[in-house]
C-alpha cells in the first residue's frame, strides 16, 4: 500500500474529530473537569501514612491529578471510545473500507491512535488543569513543569494507550464485544488498580509508582509512623498535617517499565488485527449463523437462500379485526419481557436458576449479603437493554407511531423490568419474608424497583446501554458489595441500607425516563 | 375518512425549509407522492406519521386536530418508514406479535393477523428464521407487514419497493391496490411506474411545495402534444441535452433515439403518446424555471 503513514494519520484524524464532536465526549470532559474541580478545593485528597497530605508543589499537585487522571479515565474513557468498528459497521463505511487496499493492522492500529488521541486531549485538559491550580493555589512555588507534568506524560499516557487498544481488541472478539465485554473489563481494571504490588510491569496504571515514591518520603520524615497507607479520600478532613515531596525520580528501570506499557499497547492493537473481521458479513453474522444452522439445517446462509415464491393471491383481503383486548397491557408487559431475554444463551438461565436456589438454600443473612449481590449483577446487560433497545435497533419510527407509546409502552417495559429483578431476587424475599424481617424486606423492594428504573431512565437519556453497564456495575461494587452507607441500593444490612432513599430515586428516574420519552416522540 | 394537510411548513435548523405551505386533501384511494431526492417526501411522512411535528400548519384526520389528539390518526395509523431496523435475534412471528402489543391488539387477532400477512408479503417460509439473517428485501417485506398490522385506514409507505426484487415489486403493487379500498394509502416514491401502477391520484413535490395534484390522467392531457421523438447522430445527442428537456434515449442502428419534451418540436421529430414519467419531468421542468423566474 502506498503511503501507509498518511492513511494511517487520515484515518484516525477522522475517526478523532468523529468523536470529540459527539455529546458522549463533551460529558466526559465535563467529568474530568469536575475533578480536575474537586481536587483543587481538596475534595479529593490522597492521605499518605498516618494522616500525611503533601505539600500543594508541582510534584504533588502534578500526582494527585494523574492519579484522578488514571483511575477516571482509564474506565469512563473505554467506554466511551469503545465502538469504532461497530459504527464503522452500522454507518456502512466499513465496507467502503474493506474494499481497498487498507491492511487490517492499519485500521486497528489507526483506530488505536484515534481512541488514544480522544483519550490524550482529556489528559492535556488536565494538564492545563493542574497548573492552573498551582497558581490558583500559591502553597508552594516555584512551578517545575517537568514535576507538575511527568506523572501525566509518564503514568497517564500510557495507561490510556493501553485503554484504548483494550477497548479496540475487545471490539474485534465476538465474546467481548458486547456488555459482557463491559462488566469484563470493569473487573480487569479493579484488578489492575488493586494488584500492581511492584512498580514494575506489574503495575499498568502506574499507581504504584507513585504510592512508593511518597511512602519512601514519608518514611525518611517519619521513620516510626504508618507510611503503608496511601489513599485517595473524599473530603478534606482525612488529612490534618504536611510532609513535603518533591516527585517521582525517574530512573532508567522506571521509564522502561512505562515504555513497556505503552509497548504492550501497540501490541494489543496489532493483536487485534489477527481478530478483525475487516466488515466480512459471513463473520459479522457468524452468531445468527449458528443460530440459524441449529434452526434451519439445510438452509445456512441469507444470500444463498432459496425462497420459494408462493403464488399471488388473486385479491389481498384482511380479516377484520376484533375489539381490542382488555388485557392490553398485561400483553405487552410480557412481550416486553419476551424481548429483554430473547436471544440468552442457556448457560445464562442455568446460573441465573442456580443463583435463585442458592438464595432459598442460603440462611437469611448469606441470602442478603452474599446472593443476592450476585443475582442482581447476574441480569445487568438485559437491563441495559432497556429504554435504549428502540435507538439501537433504529425501530424508533415503527414504536413511535404506536397509540399512548410514551405511558403505555414505557410502563411495560418498566414492569417488566422489576419483574426481572423480582423474578431474580424471589429468593431473598422469600428469606427475609419467613423471617419477619420487615426493614430489610423493604429494603429489598426499593432494590427491585431502583434497579430497573436506573436502567431505563438512563436507557432513555443516553441512547446506549454502556451508561448503565458502567455505572451500575460501578455503583454495585461501591455500594452494595462494600455495603458503604447511602450507596447500598440492596441494602446487604441494616447500617448501609436506606429503603427510603432508593424509592424516592426510583420515583425520580421514572419520571426521567417519562421526560426522556416525551422528549423522544413528537406528540407524547 | 378525511386526511386534511393545510399550510404545513418544518424547518429544519435555520436555514433549511423541508417543507413551505404544503396544503392537500386526501380522501380514500392511493396518493403517489412523487418528487426527487430531498424534495421534502420524507419529512411530510414523518409529520403525518407523528413522528415529528410540523413547524406550522395543522392537519386533521376526520376534523380533529393531530396536535391535539395524535392518538387518534396513530390508533388507524401504518406507517412504513424509509429507514427502520428489526431486532435480530428476534423471528418474524415474533417481532410481528412485539409490534401487534405495542399497537394493542389482542393475541387472537394478532396471531391470526399475523399468519396472513406473512403469507401476503411471501415470508410464510421463513417465518422461523432470526431476522438478523434477512436480506434487505425480506427486511422490507416485514416492514410492510408490521405496517398492515392493525388493519389501517391510513397507510403511509416510504420508498416500499426499495431493495424488493421485479417480482416481490409486483407483488407489493397489487397487495396496495386490493387494500387501497377502503383506506388512505400514501405511497411515497421517486420510482414513477410504481405509481404509474397503483395510484388514483398523484402530488408531485419538489423544493418543499406541492408543485401538482392529479389524477394521472389529468397529468397526461396536461403534457399531450408535448412529448416527441427525434433520431439524432451520437455526435449531436450533447447539443441537444442542451437545447431540450430529455426524458429518454435508446440506442438502435439508425442512431440515438431522443425522447423530448418541447412546446415547439425541433425538425423531424414524430409526436409521441406521453408517459406519466414525461408528465413528472415537464412539471418538475415547470417548476424550476417559475422558481428561477
Amino acid at each position: 500500500m502506498k503511503h501507509p503513514w498518511r492513511v494511517l494519520y487520515q484515518m484516525a484524524k477522522a475517526d478523532f474529530l468523529e468523536r470529540v464532536r459527539r455529546y458522549s465526549f463533551l460529558l466526559i470532559l465535563a467529568g474530568a473537569l469536575y475533578m480536575a474541580y474537586a481536587v483543587i478545593t481538596e475534595k479529593v485528597v490522597v492521605v499518605v501514612g498516618d494522616g500525611y497530605r503533601g505539600v500543594y508543589n508541582s510534584a504533588w499537585i502534578g500526582m494527585l491529578m494523574a492519579i484522578c487522571c488514571s483511575t477516571f479515565l482509564s474506565l469512563c474513557g473505554f467506554y466511551v471510545v469503545k465502538n469504532a468498528i461497530e459504527r464503522d459497521s452500522t454507518t456502512r463505511v466499513g465496507r467502503i473500507l474493506a474494499a481497498t487496499p487498507m491492511p487490517k493492522v492499519l485500521y486497528t492500529v489507526a483506530k488505536t491512535v484515534s481512541y488514544f488521541a480522544v483519550l490524550a486531549s482529556m489528559v492535556l485538559v488536565l494538564m492545563a488543569a493542574a497548573l492552573a491550580m498551582q497558581w490558583l493555589r500559591p502553597e508552594a512555588r516555584p512551578i517545575s513543569l517537568w514535576q507538575l507534568w511527568s506523572p501525566f506524560l509518564l503514568i497517564d499516557l500510557p495507561v490510556m494507550f493501553v485503554a484504548g487498544s483494550l477497548a479496540l481488541l475487545f471490539e474485534t472478539l465476538p465474546v467481548l464485544r458486547g456488555g459482557v465485554g463491559n462488566v469484563i473489563y470493569f473487573f480487569l481494571w479493579t484488578f489492575a488498580l488493586a494488584g500492581g504490588a511492584t512498580t514494575g510491569m506489574d503495575d499498568a496504571t502506574g499507581i504504584h509508582v507513585l504510592t512508593t515514591s511518597t511512602q519512601q518520603a514519608l518514611a525518611r520524615l517519619d521513620p516510626g509512623g504508618k507510611t503503608k497507607n496511601f489513599s485517595l479520600s473524599i473530603g478534606p478532613g482525612h488529612a490534618w498535617r504536611t510532609f513535603l515531596w518533591n516527585g517521582v525520580d525517574w530512573t532508567p528501570r522506571l521509564l522502561a517499565a512505562r515504555l513497556l506499557w505503552a509497548a504492550t499497547g501497540l501490541g494489543l492493537a496489532v493483536l487485534a488485527s489477527v481478530f478483525f473481521h475487516r466488515f466480512d458479513p459471513a463473520r459479522e453474522k457468524i452468531r445468527d449463523k449458528k443460530l440459524k444452522e441449529k434452526r434451519n439445517a439445510v438452509v445456512d446462509d441469507p444470500a444463498l437462500a432459496i425462497e420459494h415464491p408462493q403464488p399471488t393471491p388473486a385479491r389481498a383481503t384482511l380479516t377484520p379485526l376484533g375489539a381490542r383486548g382488555q388485557n392490553r397491557f398485561t400483553r405487552l408487559v410480557l412481550s416486553e419481557l419476551f424481548l429483554m431475554i430473547k436471544g440468552l444463551h442457556w448457560w445464562w438461565y442455568v446460573v441465573a436458576a442456580g443463583l435463585l436456589i442458592a438464595e432459598f438454600a442460603s440462611p437469611t443473612a448469606q441470602a442478603r449479603e452474599g446472593v443476592l449481590l450476585a443475582a442482581w449483577i447476574w441480569p445487568v446487560l438485559v437491563w441495559s437493554q432497556m429504554g435504549c433497545r428502540e435507538s439501537r435497533n433504529a425501530t424508533q419510527s415503527l414504536i413511535f407511531s404506536a397509540e399512548r407509546v410514551v405511558y403505555r409502552q414505557l410502563a411495560a417495559l418498566w414492569t417488566a423490568g422489576v419483574l426481572v429483578a423480582l423474578l431474580t431476587g424471589v429468593g431473598t424475599a422469600f428469606r427475609l419474608l419467613t423471617s419477619l424481617d420487615w426493614p430489610q424486606l423493604a429494603a429489598w423492594c426499593a432494590g427491585a424497583l431502583f434497579i430497573p428504573s436506573l436502567a431505563l431512565a438512563l436507557g432513555v437519556w443516553s441512547g446506549s446501554s454502556k451508561l448503565f453497564e458502567a455505572i451500575y456495575t460501578m455503583w454495585w461494587y461501591v455500594g452494595p458489595l462494600h455495603q458503604l452507607p447511602s450507596l447500598d441500593f440492596v441494602g446487604g444490612s441494616r447500617a448501609s441500607s436506606s429503603p427510603g432513599l432508593y424509592l424516592t430515586l426510583a420515583a425520580a428516574l421514572l419520571l426521567a425516563s417519562c421526560l426522556g420519552r416525551r422528549r423522544q416522540v413528537a406528540y407524547a | 375518512m378525511k386526511l386534511t394537510i393545510d399550510r404545513v411548513s418544518k424547518r429544519y435548523g435555520a436555514n433549511t425549509l423541508a417543507l413551505q405551505d404544503f396544503s392537500l386533501d386526501l380522501g380514500s384511494g392511493i396518493l403517489g407522492l412523487l418528487g426527487p431526492n430531498g424534495a421534502g417526501k420524507t419529512t411530510l411522512m414523518s409529520i403525518l406519521a407523528t413522528i415529528t411535528k410540523p413547524t406550522s400548519g395543522t392537519i386533521q384526520w376526520n376534523g380533529t386536530d393531530l396536535a391535539a389528539d395524535p392518538n387518534a390518526i396513530r390508533s388507524v395509523l401504518g406507517y412504513l418508514p424509509q429507514d427502520f431496523g428489526v431486532y435480530p435475534n428476534l423471528n418474524a412471528v415474533e417481532f410481528l406479535e412485539y409490534l401487534a402489543a405495542v399497537k394493542g391488539l389482542d393475541s387472537a387477532s394478532a396471531r391470526r393477523r399475523i399468519d396472513e400477512l406473512l403469507n401476503l408479503v411471501n415470508l410464510t417460509d421463513v417465518r422461523k428464521r432470526p431476522l438478523g439473517g434477512y436480506s434487505g428485501g425480506m427486511r422490507q417485506r416485514i416492514g410492510i407487514a408490521q405496517a398492515l398490522l392493525n388493519d389501517p385506514k391510513l397507510l403511509i409507505v416510504d420508498e416500499p419497493t426499495a431493495g424488493l426484487d421485479p417480482e416481490e415489486r409486483v407483488r407489493f403493487r397489487n397487495l396496495l391496490s386490493d387494500l387501497s379500498g377502503d383506506r388512505i394509502v400514501i405511497l411515497s416514491t421517486h420510482i414513477v411506474s410504481d405509481v404509474e401502477a397503483t395510484a388514483t391520484d398523484i402530488a408531485l413535490i419538489a423544493q418543499g411545495r406541492l408543485v401538482a395534484h392529479a389524477a394521472p390522467e389529468e397529468l397526461l392531457r396536461a403534457v399531450e402534444g408535448k412529448v416527441w421523438e427525434w433520431v439524432v447522430p451520437s455526435s449531436e445527442l450533447n447539443a441537444a441535452r442542451q437545447q431540450f428537456l430529455i426524458s429518454n434515449t435508446s440506442r438502435r442502428g439508425d442512431g440515438v433515439h431522443v425522447r423530448l419534451l418541447a412546446s415547439q418540436p425541433p425538425p423531424g421529430t414524430t409526436s409521441v403518446a406521453p408517459t406519466l414519467e414525461d408528465a413528472y419531468l415537464f412539471c418538475l421542468s415547470q417548476h424550476r424555471a417559475g422558481a428561477a423566474a
